[in-house]
């Protein structure tokens, strides 16, 4: 078996020292790179970076990357265009070695509201019927992390409106509420600090409420009309809301439905004998009159 | 003892049955394996508890999961070829913006960035009640080389943590917004 020399030894004690040297240095360098841990979108900012020589230089981001040649032992200026997206940032500095270091980029003050009203038209004095959905973006269009305020307001056509406060979370904030009791346009706004956006719900009105048929008879005619068809907060169902009439003779049962026009809905029927006369608005029904003896 | 192998199978029957029924409505795991679409798509894992203000539907968070792992799948093609048509047509809006940006100035710097994808663990945190938008957060185990070239830069290897806009389209669900954000427990 050979045996290892006094010379061999010494070579291989140099080998070890400059792997050493070779690792503490690239560690040191490591060490030295030192972006912030987090910066704002949009703003400028530069990294130290000490020894000398060339060296190149990378930023890689989410939208945007950049490879450039650099002196080492000068400051590396990062441009507010370099970091407009939120996210994580990865700086790389290669010279004979790379060494590398991240660094976030966090939405700015909000500057955009995305706001969504669900939904288009709704009937009043619905419980939790319209709901608002924001969702707050700085002038990068970045999610606005950072829990911000956003103010609801609620704005009827008439009676009072009213206001809520949400704080946004992963940067959406929503909220819910009742359709308010009269029918017509109900504006909702979303604000946060200068920033606002408006969206408009129909309220329409809702199942019909004490629905009333009068008869007139005439000969073996009968005319059949609606008072004015109304909700239970007194609001005129919509034209063209279908009113179902039904008849019952000795020659059996007849149905016919008629849309409102102008608030009431009207039809002539021919009846044999004594009939039963009902009025249905949906699944809403009204009264029954009896023709050809009592009203 | 002759009678006891079918038995034990018939335990073990029992007992996949009863593991089946404790199956979360709100929990869906989807094997990449599984679906010949998705062969090479990462592993995603979606979890919907306590999603408000509206629930999740069971077919829902399927579908999700599936186009998730298929956008990922792309994404990280797209970035190791600097091939944006790749893409795919999973990304839409801001999200296919910002790649398309990234990817353009990595061809042109010659970088390219391979991602070994170890699989994604997403929790849904909003689902609008128009059912418009869901927001997901992602807790994803990757391996990232940055290359100049041929070249290894920069070899990142710690969970990583995504916040994620979704909405949905004709047939799937579009990521319109993906954020990577401080990584930390959720």
């Amino acid at each position: 078996m050979k045996r290892t020399s006094r010379s061999d030894f010494e070579k291989y004690r140099r080998l070890a020292m400059l792997a050493l040297l070779w690792a503490l240095s690239g560690w040191a360098r490591a060490a030295d790179l030192h972006p912030p841990a987090t910066v704002e979108a949009g703003h400028a900012f530069s990294i130290p970076v000490p020894g000398s020589g060339p060296g190149t230089f990378y930023l890689v981001g989410p939208d945007h990357v950049v490879k450039r040649d650099v002196s080492l032992g000068s400051d590396l200026e990062i441009e507010s265009r370099d970091v407009r997206a939120a996210g994580r940032y990865q700086v790389i500095l290669c010279d004979s070695a790379c060494t590398s270091a991240p660094f976030e980029v966090k939405a700015a003050q909000p500057a955009h509201l995305s706001f969504f009203l669900h939904p288009s038209r709704v009937p009043v004095s619905t419980p939790n019927s319209i709901d608002g959905t924001a969702f707050v973006f700085d002038q990068y269009f970045n999610l606005v992390l950072t829990p911000a305020a956003v103010d609801f307001q609620i704005t009827p056509a008439s009676g009072t409106g009213f206001a809520r406060r949400v704080s946004s979370r992963h940067g959406v904030a929503w909220m819910r509420t009742d359709s308010t009791k009269h029918e017509g346009r109900v504006q909702v706004t979303a604000a946060s600090g200068s920033v606002q956006e408006a969206r408009v719900v129909q309220q329409v009105a809702a199942e019909a409420c004490a629905l009333r048929v009068k008869a007139v008879p005439s000969g073996n005619m009968v005319t059949l009309e609606t008072d004015p068809v109304r909700d239970c907060s007194g609001n005129t169902l919509p034209d063209g809301t279908v009113i179902s009439f039904t008849t019952v003779d000795r020659e059996g049962k007849t149905t016919v439905d008629t849309p409102i026009k102008k608030g009431v809905a009207r039809t002539q029927l021919s009846v044999h004998g004594r009939a039963q006369i009902s009025v249905a608005c949906g699944v809403i029904e009204g009264n029954e009159v009896a023709v050809n003896g009592k009203l | 003892m002759k009678g006891m192998a079918p038995m034990r199978l018939s335990l073990q029957l029992s007992l996949n049955r009863l593991s089946l029924c404790f199956f979360k409505a709100s929990s869906f795991v989807l094997a990449a394996g599984l679906l010949a679409m998705a062969q090479s798509a990462p592993q995603v894992h979606l979890d919907a508890d306590g999603l408000a203000p509206r629930p999740i539907e069971e077919l829902t968070g399927q579908t999700i999961a599936r186009y998730y792992a298929l956008a990922w799948r792309d994404m990280a093609s797209a970035l190791d070829s600097n091939n944006a048509a790749g893409l795919g047509e999973e990304f839409v809006g801001f999200a296919k913006d910002r790649l398309t940006r990234r990817i353009a100035e990595q061809k042109q710097t010659g970088v390219h960035v391979r991602i070994v994808d170890h699989g994604h663990r997403l929790k849904a945190v909003f689902y609008s009640t128009d059912g418009a938008a869901m927001q997901l957060l992602d807790q994803a185990e990757l391996e990232i080389q940055t290359l100049d070239g041929n070249k290894l830069l920069d070899t990142q290897n710690a969970p990583r943590e995504y916040l994620v806009l979704v909405t949905p389209g004709a047939d799937r669900w579009y990521i319109r917004d993906l954020e990577e954000v401080s990584a930390k427990p959720f």
